[in-house]
């Protein structure tokens, strides 16, 4: 077992085209891990490792992180693979929560673009310390020092250069370490062979004037450097100690450079994520008690400590489903018993892995701030596993209710049960990720986060699951509610021969501030017999899935009964679930209803200039501009759209911004619909009745 | 729909708009401007002074929500201060007086005034007349937002000079906007005007219609008038204010 002193796990963060994939592969190839190098698109159809799913393969994007193992001298690396792709929030919130620190990788001819900065910025919401990687330095236009200013201006990183490139473009031939003062050149087939020599002559000058800035920006962070500095020549050591207080204080960037195609310097980039990025006992991590209202609770890093593990992953892979964890605190071993937190259930721990992309070695145990993989665990992406004795979670248990769906319909039998395994694993997979089927048309529905999120996994379906279906247009998800309070009086009453069904309800519905549906019983002197309450309740939670006005569930409503009649031969259950029934329609009719609209927030940021261009486009979108705030040379603008509005805008923003502008979304929150959009829905919504029945 | 339905008014709104009217005759700004309705179309600029932490930033924001109240859109502009924590102070205040008011409607009062004001934020030294008449004309000319008032909080005036803040007043002068201003005062500077304005606003006093001091003391947060273009209100004796919700206190 390696000290945890020594473990890293790191993500690789990038914008798409910067060659994440490329230099992932590079480290496994050098940390042995494999033996031949395959390149993204390469030609041998093999492809890259980390990119283990058919789609992003094909696309040379990665989307879902896999974890992967490999050891760097006394260093045991985890890497996990976090997607760039600001749409799937929850899966690189939840890779970003797993790794301590990161190597974000950035193209030396493009820069910071800004996919970067979303990234960027979720990195420093989750406090992750990072080392810059400027990467195909062999390119033509290849300009680090470039990339190096704009990692300052635009990300506000305190970036400061460890390395200059020897030659750019076709001429970059190896890099000079500003720290130890040494050229590095990397020789053999695949650059394995590493040949340090005294700096050239040429770039002498150079290095020693970029050795003082760097000195002096990093001996801000060790009063022992400012002082060797002071009495000569600080040593190696002292110099990095310094970059990595720095670097953990998230106050400096390291810059790296290289060009992972051309196997140039991703070895010292591997020896600098063992110097400078923190191991897991450095990184605090925080959980939920779940006995004391999801008050946070620091957790220790000890391995003695009772477990806390948080799956951040599931894998359907040829061995069966496969569950990546995080251990961050305690230990995980084979035969434990581990408890998960969200539904309670106690499981065994049976067989327990080290991944390596497709391939895994088999462990007994794994220590604290470890990345493993367990198997034949069920569980969701996201659930937290403990020991016995606590009860605390990784995540909060609150999952945002899904704003958008669509029908699938698949195209034929073989569809049909290919989709329902794919539909299984991704609502397993993902928990903002729905299914369900819709009683009156027969069609499955699926909802999630947003048009893109949806479409996604519709790709997936087509080619991981071979399932070809059709989808219906993107629909968002209304719901219904009433805006006063109504009484209601309601008989219900049927005398058609055999025995007849009797039941009178009385009482009023209002408006609920919060939740979704209450029940209030005032009935006195038994003119319902008790037995029957609970059928009225049951009959008004029926009306709950599909409101009378567009047929979206109801929301924000308490229902009060305080009178009624019963019949001792002709009232039953059933009678009063139907009375129940008639007397919510009659109440909520008159309760003033209204159709609620999801809003989210909407964060766009672009460079200045289009600024205007920017809020014009929200404003024309029901939006409301929340406000403005200026990050470097970019403005970045909140605003509250509703959702329905909000369909194809990321081709608009980009054709309107010469595609320099990005955005993100989430769900804010249910608004009322304004009177003449509500209308339309609702005809909208009576011509979809009609044609599915017709 | 039937024709008389549009005379009907349900009590629910009834009482969202008496909660306004509520709000807008506590305002501490009644002092000074009785409410006509909207604004006065003169365009004037006020001047908040207060120590650091006595809430001058709660002030304008009340000052904001007036306005907004009374049917005009607000600019917030707000230098130093993040959009997040800008927008908290017109929820916490509004959370305040939710509370102070037992309110019903507070959902809908709320995305009103949201839908009716906009933050402009700026990091600390970037922020100028030139960049905001930038911003301003973005606004107006492509038909995103008209404001009637402005309120710029955290303005930098121990390092501004005069031909800076005049350059800030012609802006608003064109714009027609109502502009209220804060200011942190020095305590290590004793240095006051003629008017009685402390260091260092005491160099501007000349370029502002109104100035107002705030003071705390242990009987809580007061607004004190050193200048003002109602004659009515200039010996107008100091107003209490509420410290929590920063309306004028009743008792």
């Amino acid at each position: 077992m390696k000290e945890l002193e020594k473990v890293r796990n790191i993500g690789i963060s990038a914008h798409i085209d910067s060659g994440k994939t490329t230099l992932t592969e590079r480290i496994l190839f050098y940390t042995n891990r494999i033996h031949a190098i395959h390149d993204v698109k390469g030609k041998d159809g093999v492809g890259a490792k980390m990119d283990s799913m058919e789609l992003e393969r094909e696309r040379g994007i990665t989307i879902q992180s896999a974890a992967t193992n490999c050891s760097w001298g006394e260093y045991n690396v985890n890497i996990i693979d976090t997607p760039g792709h600001v749409d799937f929030t929850i899966e690189v919130e939840r890779s970003l929560r797993v790794l301590d620190g990161a190597i974000l990788v950035l193209c030396s001819v493009g820069g910071v673009q800004s996919q970067s900065i979303t990234v960027d910025r979720q990195m420093s919401r989750y406090k992750v310390p990072r080392i810059a990687f400027i990467n195909k330095c062999d390119r033509t236009g290849a300009n680090p020092e470039r990339v190096v200013s704009q990692l300052r201006e635009k990300l506000n990183h305190n970036a400061v250069m460890l390395q200059i490139p020897i030659g750019l473009e076709t001429e970059l031939a190896g890099v000079v370490d500003l720290v130890t003062m040494k050229a590095m050149y990397f020789d053999g087939d695949n650059g394995e062979d590493v040949r340090i020599e005294e700096i050239p002559a040429n770039l002498a000058a150079d290095a020693a004037k970029k050795r003082e800035i760097m000195l002096d920006a990093v001996s801000m962070y060790s009063d022992e450097l400012m002082e060797a500095m002071l009495e000569g020549s600080p040593t190696v050591e002292q110099i990095r100690e310094a970059v990595r207080l720095g670097t953990l204080s998230l106050k400096l960037t390291p810059v790296l450079v290289g060009s992972a195609y051309k196997n140039k310097a991703i070895q010292p980039l591997l020896d600098a994520v063992g110097y400078y990025l923190p191991n897991p006992v450095q990184s605090e991590n925080v959980a939920l008690n779940l006995l004391d209202n999801e008050a946070e609770v620091k957790l220790s890093s000890d391995s003695n400590d009772p477990l806390v593990a948080l799956a951040f992953k599931l894998e359907d892979g040829r061995y069966g489903q496969l569950t990546y964890v995080r251990t961050y605190q305690g230990k995980l071993a084979k035969g434990d018993t581990i408890v998960n937190s969200r539904t309670g259930r106690k499981v065994k721990v049976g067989r327990l892995v080290r991944m390596h992309s497709d391939e895994m070695e088999d462990i007994d145990s794994a220590a604290s701030g470890d990345i493993v993989a367990l198997f034949g665990i069920d569980c969701a992406s996201g659930d937290t596993f403990t020991a016995p004795e606590i009860s605390v979670s990784m995540t909060s248990m609150y999952v945002p209710a899904p704003v958008i769906s669509l029908a699938v319909v698949p195209r034929n039998h073989k569809a049909q049960d290919n989709m329902s395994k794919a539909l299984n694993r991704f609502s397993k997979e993902d928990p903002t990720f729905r299914v369900h089927a819709d009683p009156e048309t027969n069609e499955t529905i699926i909802s999630g986060m947003g048009e893109l999120h949806l479409e996604v996994y519709l790709e997936r379906m087509r080619r991981e699951y071979a399932a070809e279906v059709d989808a219906g247009k993107p629909q968002v998800a209304y719901r219904e509610t009433i805006t006063r309070r109504a009484e209601f009086n309601y008989t219900h009453k049927k005398q058609t021969g055999g025995s007849g069904q009797y039941g009178r309800v009385a009482g009023f519905i209002e408006p609920l501030e919060e939740g979704e549906y209450e029940f209030v019983n005032k009935v006195t002197g038994g003119s319902i017999p008790s037995e029957f309450i609970g059928s009225i309740d049951k009959g008004f939670k029926q009306c709950l899935r599909k409101g009378p006005l567009a047929g979206f569930p109801i929301n924000g409503v308490r229902v009060t009964i305080n009178d009624g009649a019963s019949h001792s031969v002709d009232s039953s259950d059933n009678a009063f679930q139907q009375a129940g029934i008639g007397a919510f329609r009659d109440g909520f009719g008159k309760a003033a209803p209204v159709l609620l609209e999801p809003i989210m927030k909407v964060v766009v940021e672009g460079p200045t200039e289009f600024q205007g261009n920017i809020m014009g486009g929200l404003n024309q979108r029901r939006g409301i501009i929340i406000g403005t705030f200026e990050e470097g040379a970019f403005t970045v603008v909140e605003a509250e759209v509703p959702l329905a509005d909000m369909f194809g805008y990321s081709t608009v923003l980009r054709s309107g911004t010469q595609g320099k502008a990005e955005f993100t979304m989430e769900f804010a929150s249910y608004r009322q619909l304004p009177k003449s959009l509500m209308d339309e829905v609702i005809k909208e919504a009576g011509e979809r009745k009609k044609t599915s029945v017709a | 729909m039937a024709p008389q339905a549009a005379t009907l008014i349900y009590l629910r709104d009834r009482s969202v708009e008496m909660l306004k009217k509520d709000l807008i005759l506590k305002n501490p700004l009644r002092a000074w401007e009785p409410d006509t309705g909207h604004n006065t179309a003169t365009p004037r600029m006020g001047l908040v002074v207060a120590p650091r932490g006595s809430g001058k930033t709660a002030v304008l924001v009340q000052f904001a929500l007036d306005s907004v109240l009374r049917g005009n859109r607000v600019i917030h502009v707000s230098i130093g201060q993040s959009l997040e924590k800008t927008k908290e102070w017109y929820e916490d205040l509004f959370q305040e007086l939710s509370r102070s008011y037992k309110l019903e409607h507070v959902g809908e009062v709320h995305s009103e005034i949201a839908a009716a004001r906009l933050i402009m934020t700026f990091n600390t030294g970037s922020f100028s007349a030139a960049k905001l008449e930038e911003r301003l004309t973005d606004l107006i000319e492509q038909n995103i937002f008209h404001p009637q008032s402005l309120v710029i909080d955290g303005f930098d005036f121990a390092n501004a000079d005069a031909a800076q803040v005049q350059g800030l007043r012609d802006l608003v002068q064109a714009r027609k906007l109502h502009t209220w201003f804060s200011a942190v005062r020095r305590p290590e500077d004793k240095q006051v005007s003629a008017l009685g304005v402390p260091a260092p606003c005491d160099r501007f006093e000349g370029l502002f219609d109104s100035i107002l001091l705030i003071n705390t003391d242990g009987h809580g947060i007061s607004l004190t008038t050193l200048k003002s273009d109602v004659a009515a209100s200039k010996d107008h004796p100091p107003i209490r204010l509420d410290p929590t919700t920063f309306l004028v206190n009743q008792g």
